[in-house]
């Protein structure tokens, strides 16, 4: 009798449980097979074209800067939200009368070969004719993913990534120089935004990836490095966000103030 | 004699053979070593965290998400994002705004995403061991123990016979795989609590021209992405009986028929490894069980491998397997 009723109850999971799985299998179907389901919602209101006209009904009164790079360059981290597009032209004020626009392609997490790509696919091609600055910050995200590696890994892994956002770099000043000869392009250095994990040949290694990135940038002639290694070093809790990675609102406010300091006379001289 | 009483017969010697107790022990063992190796290294997780990010950045995880919400917001009015990019943020979002709602610790653990994840872990090799378990010795077992005789002199055709046995695994199966899933529920429960059952999931990746495509990803509750997960689960439980007792049939030794189905499943976690780009293993059976990796948009192992193309290789496989079980098993000569 015992044998019975649980061969009944048996029979009863089992049953109940096929057609509740069977259902959920043909959802796992339709779920990986159907056509995008997704309309495009509401498209992003974008402010370049905002901005062009702003161009066109003023002519010298102004300087263009246009920001390139990652999520440095977009302004991520800032609690204001404001990062360089907000901070540099108040920073700029005290160097001209002229008024600063800016736009900002920054793309968080790009890596030096997503800038490259940005550039050839030469939908920036207009705004950097017409930049007289040109700001990138890019790198971090290149050199990022090697923290982890063991040293042997690490040294070695450097090496390769090094090359290869090398030639990237080389060729993004390259499409930045045939279309704009003449704009002062301002990079910015890597920090290092983890103060608790620094050992010696870390720290080299990053010093390394700068100063190689700076000869680079000086080649260019019309260029200037900004470093930021020094400005955070010491004040990481002062001027790093909550995510422990980007720089806060203070940090921003900091280094557009160095930027604008370096270029500051070249900025009243014209 | 009626398939129902055949079916119940089997069943009842599964039961007093004892097998299904051992695969439900074996089941609450495994959970409760993973729930409470995974509350392990949460919370070591957890001091690493706040190690390198100052003891803000995790005790107080609701600032971080507001940080993180709102960099993506501004990150979707970029003008600069392609069409992947964009849906795959809308994603994230709608997940960080649900846990901060809700006050989800995104980083905490919960009895949902537990019984999901032991899923998703185990289809590929833990759940067919297990259907090995009760497949492999259904009928070898029954011909080194000679009662084959005493089950084939009785006026039923042998493809009832046979029929009843592959019905009874086939529920066998259903029962496992619901049994996997309320146990790690109610086990892992007790460990990160019994919620999480609406939070959302992301799922809906398809894979062309060998990329991953995110542009129809959007959410579903857990509930129902654990549900998916369980009956792809079934479909290979499922699958790997056909296997196993088509291989039983053939051996006719037990330790041989499960020496031969393991050591498949084990090659197979390798095979699509170092053969990725031989495009013959794709037409394996071993390498298409991880049937949930699609659901999540992990990696496939083999380019132009899609969750239509495994389970159509699968169901090729059990097919098969069926085939060759009913056409052996009614034309030997059983001599025991």
């Amino acid at each position: 009798m015992l044998k019975k009723s649980i061969w009944y109850s048996i029979l009863t999971i089992a049953c109940v449980g096929f057609i509740v799985l069977s259902l959920g299998f043909y959802q796992a179907i339709s779920v990986t097979t159907a056509v995008n389901p997704q309309p495009l919602a509401k498209a992003p209101l974008t402010q370049t074209p905002e901005i062009s006209s702003k161009l066109s009904s003023q002519t010298t009164n102004f300087f263009k800067m246009l920001i390139l790079g990652d999520s440095i360059a977009k302004g991520t981290g800032d609690e204001k939200n404001k990062g360089f597009s907000g901070y540099l032209p108040e920073y700029f004020k005290n160097y001209t009368s002229k008024e600063i626009l800016i736009d900002n392609a920054g793309i968080d997490g790009l890596e030096s070969i997503g800038l490259l790509e940005q550039l050839q696919s030469h939908k920036l091609d207009k705004t950097i004719a017409d930049s007289n600055f040109i700001l990138v910050s890019i790198g971090g995200n290149d050199v990022k993913s090697i923290l982890s590696l063991n040293d042997l890994a690490k040294e070695e892994q450097f090496t390769v990534r090094q090359d290869s956002y090398q030639s990237n770099l080389k060729q993004t000043l390259q499409v930045l120089r045939t279309i704009n000869p003449n704009a002062i392009i301002i990079f910015l250095g890597l920090y290092n935004p983890y103060e608790k994990v620094t050992s010696p040949e870390d720290t080299s290694l990053l010093n390394t990836w700068n100063y190689n990135t700076q000869q680079l940038v000086e080649d260019d002639g019309k260029g200037i490095f900004i470093p930021t290694y020094d400005l955070l070093k010491y004040n990481l809790g002062k001027y790093i966000a909550q995510d422990g990675l980007h720089p806060n609102s203070a940090g921003y406010q900091a280094l557009s103030n160095r930027i604008s300091q370096a270029v500051g006379t070249i900025i009243t001289g014209s | 004699m009626k398939l129902f009483r055949l079916i119940e017969n089997e069943v009842i010697k599964m039961i007093s053979k004892k097998r299904l107790m051992f695969v439900l022990a074996i089941l609450i063992v495994l959970i409760s070593v993973f729930a409470y190796g995974q509350n392990q290294s949460l919370t070591r997780t957890k001091a690493q965290l706040s190690q390198r990010m100052g003891i803000t950045a995790t005790a107080d995880w609701r600032k971080l998400a507001d940080q993180q919400l709102i960099d993506m917001k501004n990150r979707l009015d970029s003008p600069y994002l392609d069409e992947k990019t964009q849906s795959s943020l809308r994603v994230r979002m709608e997940q960080l705004q649900y846990n901060l709602d809700n006050n989800i610790n995104p980083l905490a653990q919960s009895a949902a995403k537990f019984t999901t994840t032991f899923m998703e872990q185990s289809i590929f090799l833990f759940l067919p061991l297990l259907i090995i378990m009760l497949a492999a010795d259904m009928v070898s077992g029954e011909s080194s123990s000679g009662t084959i005789k005493l089950l084939l002199v009785r006026n039923v055709p042998r493809w009832k016979i046979l029929l009843s046995k592959y019905l009874t695994l086939v529920i066998l199966e259903v029962i496992v795989v619901c049994s996997a899933f309320a146990l790690s529920a109610i086990i892992s429960g007790f460990f990160f609590g019994f919620g999480g059952w609406l939070a959302p999931v992301a799922t809906g990746f398809k894979v062309l021209a060998g990329k991953l495509d995110a542009t129809g990803v959007h959410n579903v509750p857990q509930w129902q992405y654990s549900l998916m997960v369980y009956s792809l689960a079934l479909y290979v439980a499922i699958v790997v009986g056909s296997i196993s007792l088509m291989i039983s049939i053939l051996v006719k030794s037990t330790a041989a028929s499960i020496g031969i189905i393991m050591s498949s499943l084990v090659a197979g976690n390798f095979l699509s490894y170092f053969l990725s780009d031989w495009k013959i293993t794709r037409y394996m059976f071993m390498v298409n069980l991880r049937l949930t990796d699609y659901l999540a948009g992990s990696f496939q192992p083999i380019d132009g491998m899609t969750l239509l193309f495994s389970i159509t290789v699968l169901f090729g496989w059990a097919i098969a397997a069926i085939i060759i079980s009913f056409v052996y098993f009614t034309k030997q000569d059983i001599l025991v």
